[in-house]
């Protein structure tokens, strides 16, 4: 009887070793660098006039709008390139300066595993004209230096093209994104009160014990 | 704890039973004695009134009622230490960290309690266990509140280092059950204190993430504010355990230090000669190094894991925080386990045995810490983290099963060394394996078990004449060589080493069943 439970473990042990493998098989995502970049991107923030101001510009959360704008490269129209492009999906990403010393943000050029692109801003459906967006920055975006990337899907979410707002080594037309702090008036004082109770509280204690014991 | 201490372990373990109790070998007299104030005690006392048993499900004052307070004050210093971690991919975004920032402020939060174990001995002498809990807990309570004002990298490390101060608080839960419970008892009573304690670790992986998106969908807060809002929970608990301990705690069975007046039936020591007595003894430096290796490496993936799940396995916040509990919560059953199992085998094989089983569980701890860092999938790394848990644990454990043999005259700064030894340890692993880029953190994980498994290998060198080590078999040495010899000709003369002798008359358990029948068999021979 012993042997047999032991077979059947042996075999249930067996089909989940081979699952895993499939799994794991199955894990392998787009080479990044097999995409093409295929869509031109351009991202404005309100009310600054980007060819004629800084190369590098700032956005704060909360107050500033980004205007998106994607559109397949105009050399490219009436090609057929876009046959299969359905999904556009825009993405805030890293910049190489704000991923020095943080390996949550890695790029790597798997892109299951690739880490830059993280903040998702939104998705659009794919159109031969190109379309916009009007992004005001979430409240939880760190600070830090960014560009916009859009993929290009096809109808099973496998990526097909990109498009960025900067050039291959990602240098040139950041965004620097200023962040909140989360610190408010409120919790500062909340903090400073607890703080000073915590010790009062224990001063109190020792000196009602000590005037108790005499 | 010596061996021949008949646990009544009723094996009923199985908490059919109203009250888990483990006796002492003190069979007949229980007495049921009166404090100094005429209160009977609920449990059987010794004639310091220190307890002979455990009720773990009774709150009676005075000895279980410290003993819950002891373990839930340092439970909640561990839960304060170690709440950063698994909010830290939060943090690290609203306060711009760098991954040397994040290692720098973990080396931090372990390296504070370096210095507040070395005074809270002191303070513990001076005022009473009760003071220094409680002064303790309400004045780290402040450091905790600081936590929702830091602006950057600079303040979060110093925040996390004040913070750390409070894990003091295992100096005054372990001073404070020796206070209160029977040497034979005691060393359960430290085990089972110490991993609960510990238990705080896991419980805040639990609870600060749930805390965080709580406040996040309940109140409709920022992200950078609810996590702030969240380090209130563990100040209140500070304040509040600090009163708790002030009001329901005494010093010892009978009062409070200021109340009672010490009978002098205690010798004291000179602190140098203590000192210098621990100094000159190699063992004590062999556990500083390996327990750097069980408590360090338990410290340092506190630290770690939380975020490891995070960005490895993609998983959201909350997931990321339950796995890395489970590593925390696995003391409730692995510290006191390694314990028992360092006292099981020492029945049979002695201190030998204990050095045996101390350095198989924690090369084995070593051995899996390399596994996960090389296992690839989200359920075998959490499997294999959890037998990896178990093993440090016990290897925690099963270190003070011998640390008591190591030094009479100087157990208490044998016992801050080995303590202070694991806090090394963390600083050590942090800085070699997750403060740079140059590797990953799975990388890091793998490197920092081999390091452990080399490391452990140092017990292989302990060697006590009486007993032998892990190679080498004793010497025809008496237990009353090793202890008398931390006395000079001059303090023996003076009687000062007797309690020492008492100790090594007891301690005679450590040779193991057989050479305790062969001496019993052979004619008695003269001290």
């Amino acid at each position: 009887m012993a042997f047999e439970l032991l077979q059947c473990h042996l075999r249930i042990l067996f089909l989940w070793l081979v699952a895993m493998a499939l799994v794991l098989a199955a894990e392998g995502g787009v080479l990044f660098s097999s995409l093409e970049e295929t869509m031109v991107v351009t991202a404005d923030i309100q009310g600054q006039n980007w060819t004629d101001g800084p190369r590098i510009r700032t956005a704060r959360v909360g107050d500033d709008h980004m205007l998106i704008k994607w559109a397949l490269n105009s050399t490219l129209t009436g090609l057929g390139v876009d046959r299969e492009y359905t999904t556009v999906k825009i993405r805030l990403c890293f910049a190489p300066i704000s991923q020095v010393e943080r390996g949550w943000r890695k790029t790597n050029n798997d892109l299951r595993k690739d880490k830059t692109c993280s903040i998702p801003i939104t998705s659009q459906k794919y159109t031969t004209e190109g379309n916009f967006t009007d992004w005001t920055i979430r409240r939880n975006v760190p600070g830090a230096s960014y560009f916009v990337r859009v993929y290009v899907s096809d109808v099973n979410g496998t990526q097909l093209a990109y498009g960025q707002t900067t050039d291959r080594l990602k240098t040139s037309n950041l965004i620097i994104i200023q962040p909140i702090t989360g610190r408010h008036l409120s919790i500062d004082v909340a903090s400073v009160v607890f703080s000073i109770s915590s010790v009062g509280a224990l001063l109190g204690f020792l000196i009602a014990e000590f005037r108790r014991m005499k | 704890m010596a061996p021949s201490t008949e646990m009544r372990a009723d094996a009923e373990i199985n908490g059919h039973q109203k009250a888990y109790e483990i006796g002492g070998a003190g069979g007949g007299f229980e007495m049921e004695a009166t404090d100094l104030k005429g209160r009977k005690f609920s449990l059987p006392v010794d004639s310091e009134h220190k307890a002979k048993k455990l009720k773990l499900y009774s709150f009676a004052a005075p000895h279980m009622r410290t003993f819950h307070l002891s373990w839930i004050s340092f439970c909640i210093c561990f839960f304060s230490t170690f709440a950063a971690p698994p909010l830290m991919p939060v943090i690290r975004d609203n306060l711009n960290l760098s991954k040397g920032d994040i290692a720098n402020a973990g080396i931090a939060s372990v390296s504070g309690s370096i210095i507040s174990r070395l005074l809270m001995g002191t303070i513990c002498d001076l005022v009473g266990p009760r003071y220094g809990c409680a002064i303790l807990i309400m004045v780290t309570a402040p450091a905790v509140f600081c936590m929702s004002i830091v602006n950057g990298p600079t303040g979060f490390i110093l925040v996390r280092f004040f913070i750390s101060f409070a894990l003091a608080t295992f100096v005054s839960c372990q001073f404070w059950m020796s206070s209160m419970f029977t040497s034979k008892i005691v060393g359960l009573a430290n085990g089972l204190a110490a991993g609960w304690g510990n238990l705080g670790g896991g419980i805040t992986q639990l609870i600060m993430p749930l805390v965080y998106d709580l406040i996040r969908t309940s109140f409709g807060a920022d992200d950078y504010v609810a996590w702030r809002l969240a380090f209130f929970l563990p100040g209140v608990m500070h304040i509040t355990m600090g009163l708790i301990v002030l009001i329901l705690g005494q010093d010892l069975p009978d009062g409070n230090y200021r109340q009672l007046q010490k009978s002098g039936n205690k010798i004291s020591d000179s602190f140098a000669k203590v000192l210098y007595c621990a100094v000159t003894n190699y063992r004590m430096y062999i556990f500083a190094l390996t327990y750097g290796f069980c408590l360090g490496v338990e410290l340092t993936v506190d630290n770690i894991i939380a975020e490891y799940f995070y960005d490895r396995f993609d998983v959201n916040l909350h997931t990321a925080g339950i796995i890395a509990s489970t590593f925390g919560l696995m003391n409730l059953v692995a510290r006191p386990l390694g314990g028992v199992s360092s006292d099981l085998i020492a029945m049979r094989f002695g201190m030998r045995g204990r050095l045996w089983i101390l350095w198989t569980i924690q090369t084995l701890g070593g051995f899996f810490c390399i596994i996960l860092g090389i296992t690839n999938g989200l359920v075998p790394s959490i499997v294999v983290m959890l037998v990896f848990s178990f093993f440090v644990q016990a290897a925690c454990g099963a270190t003070f099963g011998v640390i008591p043999f190591i030094s009479r005259r100087s157990l208490g700064v044998v016992s801050g060394a080995t303590g202070a030894g694991g806090n090394v340890g963390s600083i050590l692993t942090q800085l070699l394996f997750f403060s740079s880029s140059r590797f990953s953190t799975e990388a890091g994980i793998k490197l920092m078990g081999v390091m452990s498994v080399a490391c452990t290998t140092v017990i292989l060198f302990t060697y006590f004449p009486q007993w032998g080590g892990m190679l080498c078999p004793p010497t025809k040495a008496t237990e009353e060589d090793y202890y008398a010899s931390e006395w000079t000709r001059d303090e023996q003369a003076a009687g000062l080493h007797l309690a020492s002798l008492k100790f090594a008359e007891n301690a005679k358990g450590e040779r193991g069943k057989s050479r305790l029948v062969a001496s019993a068999a052979a004619p008695a021979t003269n001290l």
